[in-house]
């Protein structure tokens, strides 16, 4: 049965978990907790915490984030073929290079519009 | 009709999904609302496992709970207010009983139309190299294929010109990214 | 995998998509080096592109002599009716850049990607009228709308732009939600997602026809959010009027032909088995259209507004040619009166919003009904046009609307024969035409018997896109034999 090659994955996933709620639980467990107000509130470098610690984050990380999806989505879609890759030969490589060319043309235009730069 | 622990996963990996999607509609915080949709999105990898489509599982891991998550949560903190409990919304009943309406009626059709499932074909062993294949092949995905690469491409310019800040800004917008 | 041949996949029946496509992927990259301020430049480029891919279509059309053929193996169909919606699209799409040209600068969002996403957008158009795969016209319908989704917000940060992107593309990728599950639920019931598969599960009933056909009732709800029939309307008004006036006529006419271009095939192609089902169903989605786009048209004072719900009304007459074409043996007839009505609207709505962009002001305001008051006196070869739009959208003599409404109501009589629904949607649809009279008529008065100093501004380029739409709408009107023979050899084929 398939389902059981993703057992070690199962198990894996499981060590992680428990291993996450012993690190956080242990100290909460077992070392001392005396509050105070001073110990309770947020830690910003040991200065009094000014304003509120979530802020908004400027748009550029929205544009990075969708160039991730855009080029992850290429790449799953590219999966499939390199698995085949002898297979398929020079027919194959055409075939996909159109699909790679049309996404590095929107490469390009993301690399000259700026939208790689950070400033 | 006896339990196996087959049963027992599918039945975790629906509670995370199921579960998943009502946490994402109750909850009134956006972050964690994103965060109980990542969960969701793990049960429907799990469930692709269990139907034994390893590689839309893969894709799921990979686009949704690796991008599509990270995307979302960045556009939850991209927005004026971050951590603000939203006001509950006024139709939620009226929403709930369309929805309860539509998996009625699918779930009628699908139980007294289809009592005579048919159980589906052995997945074959090598099908991602049917599907590499079935990719490039004009009889099953070229078309399609090409066409998402232009669709892709078509996504990228948007997204650029959406994003791209080189317009003038109303004040509120400048407002917003000051420590940046 | 055997190695496809040359034959099957057939490059030479798509050329004219593959020109767009190619031409503006190439104009993709010499956009970025086009200095801003010059780019008219890619402007017109774009429109030798189209041009190109039009003479492509005018030698595929020769060459086919109305035979109908498949490329890439039977994931495309080239016949008739794909050949002259695709004429449409380019029509559309060279005179949605010329009412850019200008409004653009004046507008100060001049941007290249304004003209590559139009052609990205219009080549999703043509993929959309050959898809014979249901995989295809998912991924062509999201090739038309995201960049529309963009184009809509292009006045960014305009508000009510923005605003009319949001709420676009919220109720956009909802119908493609809707439109998905309808494919799956219709790949569930027959196994393909090839027309002709569905076609030949179906022939064959039971039991795939239950699934199909809830399948079949969710495709109808993805579209019908698409081509705007109530009550999937919503969006319609705020979009029409929050868009750049140039992105709202090309969207109008564009987006609407592109949907009911998959509409139809895969309802009347693939699903005649079922036809009385959607048959009816469509016939009640038209006449609740009909009905509430020119009621409400009344009350608009915005004439975009009040041009986004008579765009809904119009869909309401196109669903009902749509509704006739539920037998196979009134298909032929139905089909070739939806397309003429689509090109007829093409022009005269193209043509209207044209004429509007040439009062709208910089600011964005100019767009009441009272803005318009005093053009007859001021401009009256503009307001002689505007008439004639008008009069061709009401349905009235010499015009190509009235021209295209007597083939939709001729093709709905012939087909009522046994079917109430399609006699009901018919007198609807007549009744309907009376009463868009009012506030089509109401413009026309309002330009020759109010005063007003209308401020326009008539540049080249939207001089030539409005004689070219006048022109035609005169010339289908007053001889429309010859377009309406090459309507009724369109075939909608079912070829694979």
């Amino acid at each position: 049965m398939l389902v059981q090659q993703y057992l070690p994955i199962a198990i894996l996933v499981l060590f992680a978990i428990i291993m996450a709620l012993i690190v956080v639980f242990t100290s909460v467990i077992f070392g001392p907790h005396r509050p105070t107000k001073k110990k309770l509130a947020p830690y910003e470098s040991g200065m009094t915490p000014i304003g509120p610690a979530v802020r908004r984050l400027p748009v550029r990380f929205y544009l990075v984030a969708v160039l991730f999806i855009l080029f992850d989505v290429e790449i799953i879609f590219l999966l499939p073929y390199a698995v085949v890759i002898r297979q398929l030969g020079l027919y194959g490589l055409i075939a996909t290079g159109v699909f790679v060319v049309i996404l590095t043309v929107g490469l390009l235009y993301e690399w000259k519009k700026g939208g790689l730069d950070w400033e | 009709m006896s339990l196996t622990p087959l049963h027992a996963i599918f039945a975790l990996m629906s509670l995370f999904t199921v579960g998943g999607a009502v946490g994402v509609v109750l909850n009134r915080n956006l972050i964690y609302a994103a965060m109980y949709l990542v969960l969701s999105l793990f049960g429907i990898a799990g469930l692709f496992i269990l139907l034994e489509a390893p590689f839309l599982a893969a894709v799921q891991i990979l686009v949704y709970v690796g991008a599509i998550s990270v995307l979302i949560t960045i556009t939850v903190m991209v927005t004026r207010c971050v951590f603000c409990k939203e006001p509950p919304p006024r139709q939620l009943t009226l929403v709930a009983v369309m929805a309860a309406l539509v998996m009625v009626t699918l779930g009628f059709v699908i139980m007294t139309r289809f009592g005579g499932l048919t159980p589906a074909a052995d997945v074959p062993a090598d099908s991602i190299e049917q599907l590499g294949v079935a990719f490039v092949n004009p009889q099953a995905y070229l078309v399609p294929f090409e066409v998402a690469s232009i669709l892709l491409l078509g996504a990228l310019i948007g997204a650029i010109f959406i994003a791209r800040d080189d317009l003038p800004r109303d004040e509120e917008a400048v407002g917003g990214d000051d420590h940046a | 995998m055997n190695l496809p041949t040359l034959e099957s996949i057939n490059l030479l029946a798509v050329l004219p998509v593959l020109i767009v496509f190619g031409w503006t992927l190439v104009l993709l990259v010499i956009d970025l080096f086009i200095p801003s301020g010059r780019k008219y430049w890619t402007a017109w480029l774009g429109i030798l592109g189209l041009l190109g891919a039009a003479v492509a279509l005018a030698v595929r059309f020769i060459d086919a002599r109305g035979a109908a053929v498949t490329a890439f193996d039977g994931m495309l169909t080239v016949d008739g009716f794909s050949l002259f919606l695709q004429a449409i699209f380019i029509l559309t799409a060279v005179i949605g850049i010329l009412l850019a040209l200008d409004f653009l600068p004046r507008h100060k969002i001049e941007r290249g990607e304004y003209y590559i996403l139009l052609l990205f957008t219009t080549g999703g158009m043509m993929i959309m009228s050959m898809a014979a795969d249901l995989i295809v016209v998912f991924l062509a319908l999201e090739l038309l709308s995201i960049p529309l989704y963009i184009l809509t917000g292009f006045a960014r940060p305009r508000a009510d732009s923005e605003e009319a992107a949001m709420k676009y593309f919220l109720l956009g990728a909802f119908a493609s939600g809707f439109l998905v599950f309808g494919i799956a639920l219709t790949y569930g019931g027959t196994g393909t997602t090839s027309l002709v598969g569905v076609f030949n599960q179906l022939a064959e009933g039971e039991p795939s026809r239950d699934l199909a056909l809830v399948g079949m009732a969710l495709i109808l709800v993805g579209f019908g959010f698409k081509v705007a029939a109530v009550p999937f309307h919503m969006w319609t008004p705020d979009v029409y009027q929050g868009a750049p006036t140039p992105v709202t006529a090309f969207m109008s006419v564009g987006a609407k032909a592109g949907g009911f271009a998959a509409l139809m095939r895969i309802l009347i192609v693939a699903m005649p088995a079922v036809g009385e089902a959607w048959g009816m169903l469509v016939a009640i989605l038209a006449m609740l259209t009909m009905i509430l786009g020119n009621v409400v048209a009344i009350a608009q004072r915005n004439i975009k507004r009040m041009l986004a719900y008579s765009s809904i009304a119009h869909a309401g007459y196109i669903l009902v040619a749509v509704s006739a074409a539920q037998r196979p043996e009134d298909a032929p007839l139905a089909v070739s009166a939806a397309i003429f009505y689509l090109l007829t609207y093409a022009f005269t709505n193209l043509g209207a919003f044209g004429v509007v962009l040439a009062v709208e002001r910089e600011d964005g305001s100019g767009n009441l009904l009272e803005d318009f008051a005093g053009l007859g006196r001021s401009k009256p070869v503009l307001a002689a046009i505007m008439t004639l739009f008008m009069l061709s959208l009401t349905g009235m003599p010499v015009s190509a609307g009235l021209v295209g409404k007597f083939f939709v109501f001729q093709a709905a009589i012939n087909a009522s024969v046994g079917n109430p629904w399609i006699l009901a949607a018919a007198i609807v649809g007549i009744v309907t035409s009376v009463i868009s009279a009012f506030y089509y008529i109401r413009i026309i008065l309002i330009m020759y018997m109010q005063e007003g100093e209308p401020q326009v501004v008539l540049k080249p380029a939207l001089t030539v896109a409005l004689a070219l739409t006048a022109l035609a709408t005169l010339i289908l009107g007053i001889i429309p034999a010859p377009v309406f023979q090459l309507a009724k050899d369109a075939l909608l084929t079912l070829v694979g």
